[in-house]
């Protein structure tokens, strides 16, 4: 007997878009030059350990500072470093490791002791595979070891959130990730996270539409009394951190700072394989599973590359050509547009999706009948022809208007907030408490509000700008959340920061 | 579709040569965007939702369709000259306005322009659907800077000020509808001696004669143009809220307000409240409920105050009807409760969002 779905109010379901990576991998060659970022993911920017000349390895560290909150970062390929430099990489300046590979090897050396059985294994030395593999500086918050790669020590971990949901309209597909005996490693993975963290509670929360995974799952874990199985309905989003707590662990969220603060680690299924990898097949984390999906790409699978792979090789052979495209990272809602596809490829890459970037007009567009056409009101023949795959654009479909207080953006708020009332109030410079009560500091910036208006306000935007202005007067969520939660390890208040 | 290129195009370059056609700047925009729709792209998110305020509009056009065909029918091809005058006369004004604040053309008024029509009397004349709509839209929308910022339904505004204004018009120019054959689609007006009936509500005040639920449903009885055809009615805005464009909420609880409500004052006084089923069914409720008291603009935009302006319009129809010298309460009391519309969302923004 499966669980019934779990879910919040708001959010939105994006169904059957087209171009849905299918569940095949193909592994990308070793690139001729690798560009590695020393920040990935979670944590500070790292100082390189190696120099201009220096002759690497694939899977050695080059770059790792046990003092802050970080992850080793390690050289990708055989080679030899070309160059040690700042670049610009996510409107950021970031110093990059350029490696040239002189032996394209597939070969990567082992992490030392790393063991299958890893039961026997003491609790130091797990904790120290998994930080020096680079898995832990995987999700939001990472995984914490006594290494400094969280901001909270392990045993202060109260909940462990894994999911697999793929709310998005573009997700990476779970049949893959968890094929035979990956399912097995999998849990094998969870056990060891028990293990780091031992005073936690594991809570495994799947896509409900994937019975076939669940009920595996179910099966396997049964005798756990740790672990707990939760089918979530697959909608956004459902696999950000601030609505996984709440529909999970019935607890409220500390809007604007991390899960871990209040005890819980969240991490994806990726991470989870990466911690059996690392301290089973003593893998350093180097290799990347992305999804390259969306209707301008050719063959829609997944690829496995190395980690400072261009985005050129990549993509070069992959996209159409014939019309413009827009490649976004990761999420079509929130994700970077990337522009220059000479920025390589880091540890948290997903997905890569490239969909049309359409200018041309539409002659009397708004009286279609929609065949391919997503919408959040059911006012378009898509909505009753499921099996027909809905075709994403980045045309705005329809001229800015002013708000008519419709009251979608409201409706699929996934954190229960009122857009267009914070924006009326940000529109007309109305910044103070008003606007804070009314929780403009709850927002997890996600887009919905933007995606649903038939307005087409850019609602997102505007409560971000709100936000800043508020933060400008000297207010910040602090005063909203601080009197009311128990927050552990905090250093830095991390909404403000967050890109 | 070339054609109508070729022909904008001509137009953007004449009016570019000659300053003085340069006013028409926003009639040509508003055509360009009508036929052509937009070349904008989006920044975050990459992709937005294909719904906007033109189909939006539109599919509150279509929804009205059964009702303004069925309309024509019972009282002639003249309802198409009438919904023909309050379109000019109404486009005029708006244009008007967007040349004057040099602003684009907004959609709304095409629902607006249809909707007015059909809250008057069939004999109504021309001249005075002309002025109705012109007040409508300039006291009613316009004075308040436009689509989005109105408080009152101008459609209703309008309405309300003929009732006031001209009275003898607005209250006595009743007619029974064509019942045979192809009745209205092949006459242009009713002849003279159908009209002079009462409505279905005076009918019951004056007589104490309840007309009968299926002439009610089926439109066989006098009123407004549009508001006696309810199956009509009732089909069209089951469709909006089905399309997810209108709440089921404030419908709701105004209907059964006013269905459960009279009961009480039929206890009291029962020739003055007529029982629920016939309230629900006569005068212009159900028109009022799903297409006037919902216009997102001017309802209460929090879940609990649509419930709260959900069951004041019908305690306040209700009360209009019964005691009242006016029979038709819907129309004031949807005005009545757009007024209070700020108040109620601001309580109720209030009770959420008390400091802790
Ligand atoms: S972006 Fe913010 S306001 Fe908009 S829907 Fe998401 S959480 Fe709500
Ligand atoms: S979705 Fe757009 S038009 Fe509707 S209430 Fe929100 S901001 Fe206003």
């Amino acid at each position: 007997m499966l669980k019934p779905a779990r879910t919040f109010r708001g959010g939105y379901r994006f169904k059957n878009f087209n171009g849905q990576a299918r569940p095949v991998i193909v592994e990308n060659q070793i690139p001729a030059l690798v560009t590695i970022p020393l920040k990935q993911g979670f944590g500070a920017e790292l100082k390189s350990l190696v120099k201009k000349g220096d002759a690497v390895f694939a899977g050695q560290t080059i770059a790792r500072d046990d003092s802050v909150v970080s992850s080793p970062i390690h050289s990708s390929v055989n080679g030899v470093v070309e160059d040690v430099k700042r670049m610009n990489y996510f409107k950021r300046q970031t110093a990059m490791v350029i490696i040239r590979t002189t032996n394209a090897s597939k070969e990567i050396p082992r992490l030392e002791r790393c063991s299958l059985e890893w039961a026997r294994l003491s609790n130091e030395k797990i904790e120290e595979l998994v930080y020096l593999s680079g898995v832990s500086s995987l999700d939001r918050e990472g995984i914490p070891t006594r290494f400094k790669s969280s901001i909270i020590p392990p045993e202060e971990v109260k909940h462990l959130i894994v999911h697999g949901i793929g709310s998005e309209p573009y997700n990476i597909s779970l049949d893959l990730l968890l094929k035979e005996k990956n399912l097995l490693n999998f849990l094998e993975g969870v056990k060891i996270l028990k293990r780091i963290m031992p005073n936690s509670k594991v809570h495994l929360s799947l896509n409900s539409k994937k019975r076939n995974i669940i009920e595996q799952v179910t099966k396997l874990t049964s005798q756990l009394e740790w672990l707990d199985t939760y089918p979530l309905e697959p909608k956004y989003p459902q696999g950000y951190d601030e609505i996984l707590v709440p529909t999970i662990l019935n607890q409220n969220f500390p809007y604007g700072y991390s899960a871990a603060n209040i005890g819980v680690v969240i991490l994806n299924i990726q991470a989870v394989l990466g911690v059996y990898e690392a301290v089973c097949e003593g893998k350093p984390f180097i290799e990347r599973i992305i999804a390259i999906c969306g209707p301008s790409i050719k063959d829609n699978i997944h690829i496995k590359v190395r980690v400072g792979t261009s985005l050129k090789d990549i993509l070069a052979e992959r996209v159409k050509t014939e019309s413009p495209i827009r490649v976004a990272l990761n999420s079509l809602l929130t994700g970077f547009q990337l522009n220059d596809i000479s920025l390589p490829v880091d540890r948290t890459f997903s997905h890569i999706i490239a969909i049309p970037e359409k200018r041309e007009r539409e002659f009397l567009s708004f009286m279609r009948l929609g065949k391919t056409r997503d919408s959040y009101t059911r006012a378009f023949l898509a909505e009753m022809l499921p099996w027909v795959k809905r075709a994403p654009d980045t045309n705005k479909h329809g001229e800015e208007r002013p708000c008519i207080s419709c009251g979608f953006c409201e409706r699929a708020c996934p954190v229960k907030i009122i857009p267009h009332l914070l924006a009326k109030y940000v529109q007309r410079n109305l910044i103070d408490e008003t606007i804070m009560n009314y929780g403009i500091f709850n927002c997890i910036e996600c887009g919905l509000c933007s995606y649903v208006c038939p307005s087409k306000i850019s609602l997102m935007k505007i409560i971000k700008e709100g936000q800043d202005k508020l933060i400008m007067q000297g207010c910040d969520s602090t005063q909203c959340i601080l009197p009311y939660f128990n927050l552990k390890g905090i250093k830095e208040y991390r909404g403000v920061t967050k890109l | 579709m070339k054609i109508i290129k070729v022909i904008l195009e001509n137009m953007n370059k004449a009016s570019q040569k000659n300053k003085a056609l340069m006013i028409f700047k926003p009639v040509l925009n508003a055509m360009d965007e009508f036929f052509f729709g937009t070349d904008k792209v989006t920044s975050l998110p990459h992709i937005v939702d294909n719904m906007d305020i033109k189909r939006l509009m539109s599919l509150v056009i279509i929804a009205l369709m059964p009702v303004t065909i069925a309309s024509v029918y019972f009282w002639g091809l003249r309802v198409f000259l009438v919904i023909m005058v309050s379109y000019a006369f109404g486009g005029l004004i708006e244009v008007c306005f967007a040349v004057f604040r040099k602003k684009e053309i907004h959609e709304g008024f095409l629902v607006t322009g249809l909707i007015f029509p059909l809250i008057l009397p069939p004999g109504v004349p021309l001249w005075v659907v002309a002025i109705g709509v012109m007040f409508g839209v300039i006291f009613g929308k316009e004075a308040f800077g436009g689509t989005g910022r109105n408080i009152f339904n101008p459609a209703i505004v309008g309405r309300v000020f003929l009732t006031i204004a001209f009275p003898n018009i607005m209250t006595m120019n009743w007619q029974m509808p064509f019942n045979k054959g192809l009745g209205g689609f092949i006459h242009f007006q009713n002849s003279v001696d159908a009209i002079t009936t009462a409505t279905p509500l005076a009918l019951f005040k004056n007589q104490g004669i309840i007309t009968s639920y299926s002439n009610l449903m089926l439109g066989q009885s006098a009123g407004c143009i549009g508001e006696t055809f309810r199956v009509g009615i009732i089909a069209g805005g089951l469709f909006l809220i089905a399309m997810r464009i209108v709440d089921w909420r404030l419908p709701l609880a105004y209907l059964a307000t006013v269905v459960i409500f009279p009961y009480l004052g039929n206890h009291l006084i029962h020739t003055q409240f007529a029982l629920g089923g016939f309230q629900l069914l006569s005068g212009g409720l159900l028109l009022g409920a799903f297409f006037m008291a919902t216009d997102p603009v001017t309802s209460p935009f929090t879940k609990p105050g649509r419930w709260i302006a959900g069951f004041l319009l019908g305690f306040l129809t209700v009360l209009i009807r019964g005691l009242s010298g006016y029979m038709e309460g819907v129309m004031f009391s949807i005005l009545l409760v757009n007024a209070f519309t700020p108040l109620i969302d601001t309580m109720v923004l209030k009770a959420r969002y008390k400091k802790k």
